[in-house]
């Protein structure tokens, strides 16, 4: 309802801001009203230069280019009275020729930029450079049956608006012919936006102008203006042609008819194809529009029986991400090619909803997925230094200044895009402008050019010097961790590190080891050996010396060299099987309160004494079910909230390494990570000689990757969008400022975002990141990532940009979070809900026209996404209840997949299955056997070899029938000798087969750094290690109580179809 | 009747305080909000006064119960409720941690204690002021009565 309401109240508006202005009485409909024009140009066809010719390109020319005869008789239909025909026409011809001289100068600003380039599609063009000087493209509001809405954007420029007010008065009265010279200096204004236009005025054309629902043409601007936000709050034009003028249904079939004439890729300019596209969308259904639909989305066949045992449905059929599986929005980048790349920030769909009902209407989550840090090869983000100018940002909004903002009054003042404001540029950053208003020192200024940009700040952002990076240990020594090899496998990689760790020769580093007492270790340079003190009050922890527990490393590097050569040795006879772990915590952050830095835990032992004991929870099957279920997942002390927030406060992250054989209780240590922007290492039933690959791979990729300390970000946005939650490892220390005691590149954030007000009235939104932080160097520095999103009133659009990556990405973490205070089922529930919901409405959109039954319908963005939901219900934060994941596991897979970026996300939800074996039998065709396999059961060959890598580890299956000397070739052994198949040495060899095979595992492990894939070897019919490690992670085949694919798109199929 | 006067002052002072404590918190709160202060400083001072609010919110509630006050109890008897059940969940101390995403479910509990405080504020000086009207009226009837018969 709410659209009929909207346009009819909107339509009234217009002749009552005729009336004042016209002196004689005029029929107050608003039809009549703008019948005239309507008719007008259906005679006046013959009049090529008529003042109204021109502007009509704007509206329809790109719509109606096919439009021809039938409209004419439309527009003659759509006319109330004829007879007045005739007067308009010579009065127009007459104005024309003063206009032309008066537009000149109006026309001459907007005109240069656009003609070269956009000449095709000249009727998109006006919005753009009149409402953006600087030029970027900004998307037009996407809807086509109205012209008189689109027309607001082009015409309602300051310069037009007043000047416009009287035209429609000396058409209307025909006895005033002869005072027209006096009301033509008000004429020209309205074709001075127009002349735009007139360049690519082609005759055959003209004939058409009668059917533009004629409104458009002798509307005020005033009322343009008016209508502008009613554009944006029309929603579905399905409701369209009920409620408008009766010329407009006469266009569909002719529409159609184009629809089928001209070719799909006309959307070069990325908007021609978006009018075209929604035409099959808001068509009823003609028949012919088959193609369109073909266009405009995908559909599964299903058989029409819902419930019907055979489905008949093609599993293979099913969309399945196969090839490019971590595919960017990078086409946005296009249209918008001054954004930031999408691998920093990424929307669930990109175009903002322009009505809070439309938002509404859209139930998957909206919002952001940010990753400030990513590491980009193609694209290095460039360093800004504005030296003593000081970093020029909006005075009031305080956005940095980026490629969205526009340069007036000569350059010396700007623009900002987020708020509007006007700000001075600051006399050092002056510029003059060049004729098209940019500045002329453009191409010197990546600020001014790039998305991305890093500003190097000044002292003002600086609450106290740049901190060193700081790296403090807190090292388990308990039995468990001595037995275990986890001691000396970390004493190990952390002395191999200490050359690479960042910010020689300012680095920090101090070392705290604990059972049932803690030992400090004096580290003073002036010592040859470091000094153990041993603390045994837990109570009350008081530090032993004031300093030197903390030393700067290039000083102190002989005594730390020292010191981790024995530390391995020191506890090897160590029976102490406690674990001070609270105390410990308050120990280190007394030593780290001052400079703050990187905190990183091993843990073996669950804590047993002191402040922050834990008990053995999560081995009680019967709590699973239960409300009191998520108790299990949530911290159980609330001493370890505390902590986090105080570390925060002193900008300490805390990394934990779980490393302990049995439960540790990762739900409530990881809330250490989770509030300090730190991460969470679990190596379940940890062993040295298994893990300390992985282990020392991911310490020394913790120490030595690129990391921001001390580190603030906030997100800003246009007005009357707002940002509500935020997901992922930090903490809020504003309502909208995120605490990053240190961030890398390994770690995304997400945010939803929703809407203000209840409309929207501007064309584009802009959102900056702001990440403030000291580098590892020493300087303070700023990365802001800049991009703009179009604000589209139509949900067909919203879903024709959603981003199934960025969807997923936020779906898990709220998923996750919903995990915390409420059941499993319950989480699973609402993801299910959420793309039923979604789809729904999609289907509501389409099918009800196109009778799609036993279709399930889905646009071509989100074709994955009920495959991905099924992954997230699948993965091993979520998956079915007490047996299917130790609550160990479920916890450390929640905390990853709440920092995960995107493309690794997705890659841990959809795990790539290889086939292998090719690889070494056909020498050749080695391309052909590295096709990515569907995961299911049936992909897996007893005869072959394959790898199944979720990005965490790798799994290598050995089917039954694979030949003996290749296995032999592989492990240099007979498998059926080796009891214990993870014990076997693989690939040790060096041999053609296993170099094969090095090089396959390393190509994949390089893809991404951040984590390291240990291996893990299968063989066929192993149970229960097939089964845990590869036949559960089949996402497609039935698992935990879940469905398999074909029965889960069914199954959504079945309940999106109710009414 | 001086006991009930006296029962009355105490509660006088008890609801005022009660309203004080709660008006302090929402304050916090609010402020909060609008980053005037950071949530460290926020959470500390609301957690500086929720103890002592539930004590003072049960020992009215103890003593209209003792005293046999229906009404006032009843008033503030669902408070009790909650105040018991936040402190057994160990809900009732802010978290410094989830502030942010607790801050308007903890603005909407403290305004609706807040109604109740006030409603008893003013019951308790109705019944104050008629307490200490019929007392003072007592007082000055005794000698008269006394001096006249």
């Amino acid at each position: 309802m709410q659209p009929a309401a909207d346009k009819i109240g909107n339509t009234p508006g217009r002749p009552t801001s005729f009336i004042p202005a016209t002196p004689t009485p005029q029929n107050p409909s608003p039809f009549i009203s703008s019948g005239p024009v309507v008719g007008f140009h259906a005679s006046g066809t013959s009049q090529p230069h008529s003042p109204f010719i021109p502007t009509s390109p704007i509206v329809g020319s790109g719509t109606s280019s096919v439009y021809g005869a039938p409209s004419l008789s439309s527009g003659s239909m759509a006319v109330p009275d004829s007879s007045r025909m005739p007067p308009p026409i010579r009065f127009s011809g007459m104005a024309n020729n003063p206009s032309l001289g008066n537009t000149k100068q109006d026309t001459s600003t907007f005109l240069p930029p656009q003609a070269p380039r956009f000449p095709s599609t000249a009727h998109s063009v006006p919005p753009l450079i009149s409402t953006t000087q600087a030029g970027q493209p900004i998307m037009p509001p996407p809807v086509p049956f109205r012209p008189p809405q689109i027309v607001p954007p082009l015409t309602a420029t300051p310069q037009t608006v007043s000047p416009v007010m009287p035209p429609p008065m000396p058409i209307h009265p025909p006895g005033q012919m002869s005072s027209m010279p006096m009301s033509q200096p008000s004429q020209p204004p309205l074709q001075s936006s127009l002349p735009a236009t007139r360049a690519p005025p082609q005759p055959p054309l003209q004939g058409e102008y009668g059917v533009l629902p004629g409104g458009s043409v002798p509307q005020s601007p005033v009322n343009m203006r008016f209508s502008a936000p009613s554009s944006v709050s029309q929603l579905p034009s399905q409701a369209y042609p009920a409620t408008h003028i009766p010329g407009v249904q006469s266009h569909f079939p002719i529409y159609q008819g184009s629809l089928a004439t001209q070719p799909p890729s006309m959307g070069s300019v990325g908007f021609t194809s978006r009018e075209q596209m929604q035409y099959p969308s808001v068509a009823p259904p003609l028949g012919s529009s088959l193609q369109g639909l073909v266009e405009e989305f995908q559909s599964i066949s299903l058989a029409s029986t819902p419930g019907s045992l055979d489905p008949g449905l093609d599993a293979r059929s099913l969309p399945r991400p196969l090839d490019n599986y971590y595919e960017e929005p990078i086409s946005i980048r296009e249209k918008y090619p001054l954004n930031c790349h999408p691998r920093y920030l990424r929307l669930t769909t990109h175009a903002i909803p322009s009505s809070q009902s439309l938002l509404a209407r859209w139930h998957l989550p909206l919002g952001i997925v940010v990753h400030p840090l990513a590491e980009l090869s193609e694209e290095v983000v460039p360093i800004v230094n504005f030296g003593s100018a000081g970093i020029v940002r909006c005075r009031r909004c305080r956005t940095y200044i980026n490629p969205y903002v526009t340069f007036t009054d000569a350059g010396r003042k700007w623009r900002c895009n987020v708020c509007a404001l006007i700000n001075d540029v600051p006399g050092e950053y002056f510029c003059a402008l060049d004729a098209n208003g940019r500045r002329c020192d453009l191409e010197q200024r990546p600020e001014l050019t790039k998305g991305s940009i890093e500003f190097v700040a000044p002292t003002e952002y600086m609450v106290r010097p740049p901190m060193p990076p700081l790296y403090f240990f807190l090292i388990d020594v308990s039995v468990s961790s001595v037995r275990n090899g986890l001691l000396e496998a970390v004493a190990q990689t952390i002395k191999s590190c200490l050359d690479d760790l960042l910010g020689f020769p300012r680095t920090q580093i101090g070392f705290l080891t604990f059972d049932s007492t803690l030992h400090f270790y004096n580290l003073k340079a002036s010592l040859l050996q470091p000094q153990m003190m041993v603390v045994s009050d837990l109570e009350d922890i008081f530090l032993p010396l004031p300093d030197d527990l903390l030393v700067n490393l290039s000083d102190s590097r002989h005594v730390v060299d020292a010191l981790l050569d024995s530390l391995p040795s020191m506890f090897q006879d160590n029976a102490n099987l406690e674990s001070a772990f609270g105390p410990a915590l308050k120990a280190s952050f007394q030593v780290m309160s001052q400079l703050g830095g990187k905190l990183l835990v091993f843990q073996s032992t669950l804590p047993s004494v002191g402040v922050g004991r834990l008990r053995l929870r999560g081995d009680d099957l019967r709590v699973y079910g239960t409300d009191k279920e998520h108790n299990l997942r949530i911290p159980e002390d609330p001493f370890y909230k505390q902590m986090a927030a105080e570390f925060t406060k002193n900008q300490i992250a805390v990394d934990i390494f779980s490393l302990s054989e049995k439960y540790s209780d990762i739900a409530t240590l990881g809330t250490l990570a989770k509030y300090t922007g730190g991460q969470v290492y679990y190596y379940p039933s940890f062993k040295a000689e298994v893990f300390q690959e992985k282990l020392r791979h991911e310490l020394t990729r913790d120490l030595t990757r690129e990391t921001a300390w001390e580190a603030v970000m906030r997100i800003r946005c246009s007005k009357g969008v707002r940002f509500t939650t935020y997901h992922g490892h930090f903490m809020l220390r504003s309502a909208d400022l995120l605490a990053l005691p240190a961030v890398d590149s390994d770690k995304a954030f997400a945010m939803q975002l929703s809407l203000e007000e209840t409309l929207l009235t501007t064309q584009v939104v802009y959102f900056q990141v702001a990440l403030l932080y000291t580098s590892s160097s020493g300087e303070r520095r700023i990365r802001a990532h800049t991009t703009a999103v179009p604000v589209v009133p139509d949900l067909a659009e919203m879903y024709r940009q959603a981003d199934n990556g960025a969807i997923i990405s936020l779906l898990s973490r709220l998923a996750i979070e919903n995990s915390l205070s409420n059941k499993l089922d319950d989480a699973r529930q609402i993801i299910q809900l959420k793309i039923v919901k979604s789809l729904k409405e999609y289907r509501n959109l389409y099918a009800v026209q196109h009778r799609l039954s036993g279709r399930l319908i889905f646009p071509e963005s989100l074709k994955l996404l009920p495959l991905y939901a099924l992954c997230l219900c699948k993965s091993a934060a979520l998956r079915g209840g007490f047996a299917d994941a130790s609550l160990d596991e479920r916890c450390a897979a929640g905390y990853s997949m709440m920092i995960l970026p995107i493309r690794r996300l997705l890659k841990l939800l959809y795990p790539t299955l290889t086939r292998a074996d090719g690889l070494f039998t056909k020498a050749n065709d080695a391309e052909e056997s590295l096709k990515l396999l569907p995961l299911t059961a049936g992909s897996l060959d007893s005869r072959g070899l394959f790898s199944f890598d979720d990005g965490f580890s790798i799994v290598i299956w050995i089917g039954q029938m694979l030949p003996t000397d290749t296995i032999y070739k592989m492990f240099g052994v007979d498998l059926l000798m080796f009891p214990d198949i993870s014990k076997v040495p693989f690939c040790d060899q060096d041999n053609e087969v296993t170099r094969k095979i090095k090089k396959l595992l390393q190509a994949s492990r390089n893809e991404d750094p951040s984590y390291y894939q240990l291996i893990h070897l299968v063989r066929q019919g192993e149970q229960p290690r097939e089964s845990i490690l590869l036949l559960s992670r089949l996402v497609e085949d039935q698992v935990a109580g879940a469905s398999n694919y074909s029965d889960w798109i069914l199954q959504i199929h079945r309940q999106s179809q109710g009414p | 009747m001086a006991w009930e006067l006296l029962l009355w002052l105490l509660a006088f002072v008890g609801v005022i305080a009660l309203v004080a404590l709660d008006a302090y918190q929402l304050i916090c709160l609010s402020d909060l909000e609008s980053d005037f202060i950071n949530p460290y400083d926020s959470s500390s001072r609301i957690n500086a006064v929720v103890i002592p609010e539930f004590i003072v919110q049960g020992s009215l509630c103890s003593l209209f119960l003792l005293t046999w006050q229906l009404i006032p109890f009843i008033i503030m008897a669902p408070i009790t409720y909650y105040h018991v059940q936040l402190f057994r969940k160990r809900k009732h101390l802010m978290d410094v941690t989830e502030i942010f995403r607790q801050i308007d479910e903890q603005k909407k509990s403290r305004m609706v204690k807040l109604a109740f405080y006030f409603t008893m504020f003013i019951l308790v000086i109705y019944r104050l002021v008629v307490c200490a009207v019929t007392f003072i009226i007592d007082e000055d009837d005794s000698p008269l009565v006394s001096g006249v018969y």
